[in-house]
């Protein structure tokens, strides 16, 4: 929805007379959601070429901090980039390269994890993880009884773990919800599998399980339906996968709402990068952060993208 | 006079068996002292024992006539004492010069000194008279220059007790020399120095004291002018030794191996050879003249060129193929080629002809009546079956490669080096076991660096010379020193050619 | 001859040799924390679970086992296992239109998985045989080579098996015989196969023969790069075994698939006692192997003891102590 306005925003607008080059640097689709942000990416690159002749996009992905630093630096040394939309892999080890190229006239937007010095880039475009996991807490804290107890799949240990899991737990607090136990399940299905099972056997009563990610939810609905313990509970997920949302949409008692979490936020910062390039005097820097949002039955249809391959 | 070492009443057990029995030995500052006794008889535990890389578990060592306990080998090496061991302790992918100086490096402040230590090894190898530059990377010099290099080492310490344990089994006779003229120097110096050896002439030629050693005790000592090498034999078989060489036996007439034109790229370049039935032939010549590669390329462990024809048929250039066709080759390289020696000696003996035991399972019964057979046939000794075969001595290793060998059942047996590192009461056993294979029926090669050991054997040798056939000597005419002549290149115009 | 003989002793009476006892007593051990930390640990229902986990990375183990002991490593597994499930997965959801949804589909997966494993068996034993390059260098290439294909192939997402299919071949995991689940049966049956033929064939023999000095090896005229290349082979094929009982359970895969399944079957390999540097092949210990590291999981899982960011250092802990146990055995 968001991305159609911007486009349509975007042909309007006078061409300028030299060619921009934009720099796209992302993690490499080792998990669900970086895939589907992957896939966004790429799709965006795609459209906004076809569309614009004068645009140029270098789109690397990396495995490790490291990779992405080199990355950067050949982006500037050999493309002489415009602007430079990036997703830190990690705040602290990407803050000085960053903050670098920012000194040097190129255009910043950081995506999703913030650097760890303020007032590097000109646009900041993420998802909000303390909404992330206050929205969950708080469905948490409306269906079910004082005394319920839970257990929680935490994702690959981080700090948008970390925020998440405290934002939730402040949401939860004073419900009288007990977490009974917290594991990671790495972002990976089997691993949430795993951790799962274990959690079957070792409590003989669960009434909901936070999953924090839809492939662990996967990987933990495939274990509950594995015990026969369908009826017992429910499993919250996150981030908006397409085969979760589409149970949420045909009321399946199981997975009865998912949380947003949109990899999609990468197309919204690269179209608005370009859109900042390309018309120098557009108010389109500050910050744009995109709140978690519930997905209901009712309202699922509208987060339910077909040709997604996430 | 104060012995430099000695060992008073000192014993050794391995685990419940007791290898050395109250042991008693000096050895004096000034002289050249060799220890003799066959295989097992725990000349090695001794000297490791001397030398500190074992404790004893009895009795005392002395130096200087005061007790003493190495903490280790380092210990022993800062008291003067230095040991070179029969295996190599080189490290294959460093320099001659970093090896020389391995642990004990020469610095300038932070720096190594290399001029400094390049120059020290340059000198130690020119007294050697190795002809290796101290830069050479040891994985590439040959085995005698291997050797020399843990001399230099032990040399380039201050060495007031060396002992070595077979320096000179690699060695040619030349090259021993070199090694003896040094071990004199020394011992003018007043070193003390202790050596074993299974060559009874070079002992007679440079030991001023011999100690003979049999299972464990010490039988026999004295001044070496005191023994001559049949009493020293004797004392270390325990035994009056008759001839060493059982009389010769000459082949038939039908031709069952024959070779023509074999080049192996680099080490041997057109040769022929041709071997009869129930024939004993002898391939003469020095070290490096390429015999192990020639025959290495008949049996197709080596590419080569040329033709081999096996009973008539051709061979193509196949190890397994040869097998097969009852072709094998025993190697001269025990350790790094001929068996596992992390391995059961039944492991060993059945890992060439696995397939006939196995159906598809293995018969470990089958097995182990095969280990039964071959401990009896070769008297091969070991005190346990269940051993690893690297803690047998090389003399058991020797019989025990045998028996793998001949597991195979072969026409045809080219056997290198038979008696490399052996002691003299299996060597007789050796040469019998080939006498009997050539009684069978069956065909052997024999490549030997011991001129009476092919004098003795064969009835027929060839002799190399730098990778070529240098000449074909049979009957009256193997003689050490036509052989000598052709192997060093002299005498090949006297000589038909092969 | 017969003079010199000296009377061996008798060899020391039977000793328990830590060599061999090291991975049983760690395995016991492990058992008896789990039941002492938590009751339900020895429920059928956990013990099943623990098992059937096990079966992916134990029956990649056995094949692992006969690589290293023949003096080889394959570091490639965990890549190759996620590449055959996404081309099987792939496969099937193709081919289901034209033949419909039914076993056959199914048996066709299950062909291409097993055949996929072979080829890329093969082609790991064939570069480090006949292009002499180091298994180490070569694996690692296909390591990476694998785990881009599969990324490639579920187009940087998840590869899903269409819904029908998965409710047909999903017994395959969650089934079984007599309440013993497929996945355990298979594991059973692939190590004890692996057992007979590491102990008792020309084959098993062979591989030690060459990880203990491939120079002897070859002079015994074994076929060194037959029986190298072989171990490959069969590993490969394993690991498409594995993917036929994965496959099943989540009916998916992704670049995420058998992340450090290679690390966790070495790890196997040699706290069963395997050598490393090879010559010494025991499968039977690396079937304990696999188990120890299951159970370590299980019961961090089960408690609370500790933090679950230490998981991985426990883990490390218990791997180093179970091969320290085993070296201190021989050194005796």
């Amino acid at each position: 929805m968001k991305h159609l306005v911007l486009t349509t925003a975007l042909a309007g607008l006078a061409l300028p007379a030299t060619a921009q080059t934009i720099g796209i640097s992302i993690p490499a689709a080792t998990h669900g959601w970086a895939g589907a942000l992957n896939f966004h990416a790429e799709e965006t690159v795609d459209r906004l070429s076809e569309q614009f002749e004068d645009l140029d996009f270098v789109l690397t992905t990396t495995p490790d901090p490291g990779t992405q630093i080199s990355d950067l630096e050949d982006m500037m040394a050999t493309r002489d980039i415009d602007a430079l939309v990036v997703l830190p892999f990690e705040s602290e080890p990407l803050t000085g390269p960053v903050a670098r190229i920012a000194e040097g006239g190129t255009w910043v937007t950081v995506v999703d994890r913030g650097l760890s010095q303020e007032g590097i880039e000109d646009l900041y475009v993420a998802g909000d993880n303390e909404s992330f996991g206050r929205t969950a807490g708080e469905y948490f804290v409306e269906n079910l009884d004082d005394g319920a107890q839970i257990v929680v799949i935490r994702g690959l240990p981080s700090t948008i773990d970390n925020e998440r899991i405290e934002a939730f737990e402040a949401a939860i607090e004073g419900s009288g919800i007990e977490v009974m136990a917290m594991e990671h399940g790495n972002f990976n299905r089997d691993d949430s599998f795993t951790v799962m099972q274990d959690y079957l056997s070792r409590y003989p009563e669960i009434d909901a399980v936070w999953a924090t990610d839809d492939d662990q939810a996967v990987g933990a609905l495939a274990a509950i339906e594995q015990a026969d313990r369908n009826e017992e509970m429910f499993v919250v997920g996150g981030a908006g996968m397409k085969q979760m949302i589409q149970r949420v949409m045909e009321g399946d008692e199981m997975v009865p709402v998912d949380v947003t979490y949109p990899p999609s936020m990468i197309s919204t910062a690269i179209e608005m990068t370009a859109l900042g390039v390309m018309n120098p005097g557009l108010p389109v820097s500050g910050r744009f952060i995109i709140a978690s949002e519930l997905v209901t039955p009712e309202n699922a249809e509208s987060f339910y993208f077909e040709d997604s391959p996430y | 006079m104060t012995a430099a070492l000695a060992l008073h009443g000192v014993s050794k057990a391995f685990g419940p068996i007791e290898v050395l029995h109250g042991v008693d030995f000096a050895l004096h500052p000034g002289e050249v002292h060799a220890l003799i006794g066959e295989n097992g008889a725990g000349k090695s535990t001794m000297m490791k024992i001397l030398g500190g890389y074992i404790p004893a578990t009895g009795g005392e060592v002395r130096l200087d006539g005061k007790a003493v306990r190495f903490a280790s080998s380092d210990a022993a090496e800062t008291a003067g004492v230095v040991m070179i061991h029969q295996e190599f302790n080189l490290a294959e992918y460093l320099s001659v010069e970093q090896n020389v100086f391995l642990g004990r490096e020469l610095r300038r402040g932070w720096l190594l000194d290399h001029r400094a230590m390049q120059a020290r090894t340059s000198e130690l190898m020119d007294t050697l008279e190795a002809g290796v530059a101290p830069t050479a990377r040891v994985s590439r010099i040959s085995v005698p220059q291997k050797q020399m290099v843990e001399i230099a080492k032990a040399l380039s310490r201050d060495v007031r007790v060396l002992i070595m344990d077979e320096p000179t089994a690699v060695l040619t006779g030349a090259e021993a020399e070199v090694l003896f003229k040094q071990i004199r120097r020394l011992r003018d110096e007043g070193a003390a120095i202790l050596f074993t050896s299974h060559k009874l002439d070079e002992v007679k030629g440079i030991a001023d004291r011999v100690t003979v050693l049999r299972d464990g005790a010490v039988v026999s000592h004295g001044e070496a002018g005191e023994f001559t090498e049949d009493t020293m034999a004797t004392a270390m078989v325990g035994r009056e030794m008759s001839d060493l060489f059982p009389s010769k036996r000459a082949g038939g007439d039908e031709i069952v191996l024959e070779a023509r034109g074999i080049t192996v790229p680099g080490r041997v370049e057109d040769a022929s050879l041709t071997l009869r039935r129930g024939e004993i032939l002898g391939i003469g010549g020095l070290v490096g003249a390429g015999r192990t590669e020639l025959v290495e390329g008949i049996v197709g462990l080596r590419p080569r060129t040329g033709e081999v024809r096996l009973n008539g048929e051709a061979l193509p250039a196949d190890a397994a193929e040869a097998r097969r066709r009852g072709l094998v080759y025993l190697t001269e390289d025990r350790k790094g080629a001929g068996l596992l020696m992390e391995k059961s000696l039944r492991e060993n003996l059945t890992l060439s002809v696995l397939h006939r035991f196995a159906r598809p399972l293995i018969d470990r019964k089958a097995e182990e009546a095969a280990l039964t057979e071959a401990i009896r046939d070769y008297d091969i000794r070991a005190p346990r079956r269940d051993m690893k075969v690297g803690n047998l001595s090389g003399g058991n290793q020797q019989k025990l490669l045998l028996a793998k060998t001949m597991l195979a059942d072969p026409d045809v047996v080219v056997i290198d080096e038979p008696t490399r590192g052996i002691d003299i009461g299996t060597k007789s056993q050796i040469y019998d076991l080939i006498h009997r294979l050539a009684g069978e029926g069956r065909s052997v090669i024999v490549i030997s660096s011991e001129m009476p050991e092919l004098i003795g054997l064969a009835s027929r040798v060839y002799v190399m010379h730098a990778g070529r056939i240098a000449g074909e000597l049979a009957g009256q005419d193997v003689t050490e020193d036509r052989i000598i002549r052709l192997a060093t290149g002299l005498g090949g115009d006297r000589e038909k050619a092969a | 001859m017969s003079t010199t003989t000296t009377t061996p002793a008798r060899s020391r009476a039977w000793m328990p040799d830590l060599h061999v006892l090291g991975p049983i007593l760690a395995l016991v051990a492990l058992v008896l924390i789990g039941i002492a930390l938590n009751p339900n640990f020895l429920s059928v229902a956990n013990l099943t679970n623990v098992l059937a986990r096990s079966a992916f990375i134990g029956i990649i183990a056995v094949g692992m086992t006969f690589v290293i002991a023949a003096g080889g490593l394959d570091l490639s597994v965990g890549s190759m296992a996620a590449f055959i499930a996404g081309l099987t997965i792939l496969a099937m959801n193709t081919i289901l239109p034209s033949m419909g949804a039914g076993i056959a589909v199914i048996g066709v997966g299950v062909l291409i998985a097993l055949a996929a494993g072979l080829i890329a068996g093969a082609i790991n034993g064939l570069l480090v045989t006949r292009a002499g390059i180091e298994a180490f260098i070569v694996t690692l290439g296909t390591m990476g080579i694998y785990r881009s294909l599969v990324t490639w192939l579920a187009d940087g997402g998840t590869l899903s098996l269409d819904f029908a299919l998965r409710e047909i071949y999903r017994p395959v995991y969650y089934g079984g015989v007599a309440g013993v689940s497929w996945p355990i049966i298979v594991f059973a049956l692939v190590a004890i196969a692996g057992e007979v033929v590491m102990r008792h064939t020309a084959f098993g023999r062979h591989c030690a023969a060459i990880g203990s000095n491939e120079t002897v090896a070859r002079y015994s005229t074994v076929a060194v790069n037959r029986v190298k290349t072989l171990t490959y082979v069969l590993l490969g094929l394993l690991v498409g075994v594995a993917v036929v009982m994965y496959v099943p359970r989540l009916g998916s895969a992704s670049a995420a698939t058998g992340l450090l399944w290679e690390l966790e079957a070495i790890a196997a390999v040699i706290i069963g006692g395997t050598v490393l540097k090879g010559g010494f092949g025991r499968v039977w210990g690396t079937v304990v192997g696999v188990l120890i590291l299951s159970l370590i999981g299980n019961i961090l899982n089960l408690t609370d003891m500790v933090s679950p960011y230490l998981n991985g250092a426990i883990q490390g802990v218990i791997i180093i102590l179970a091969v320290v146990l085993q070296r201190k055995g021989t050194a005796g």
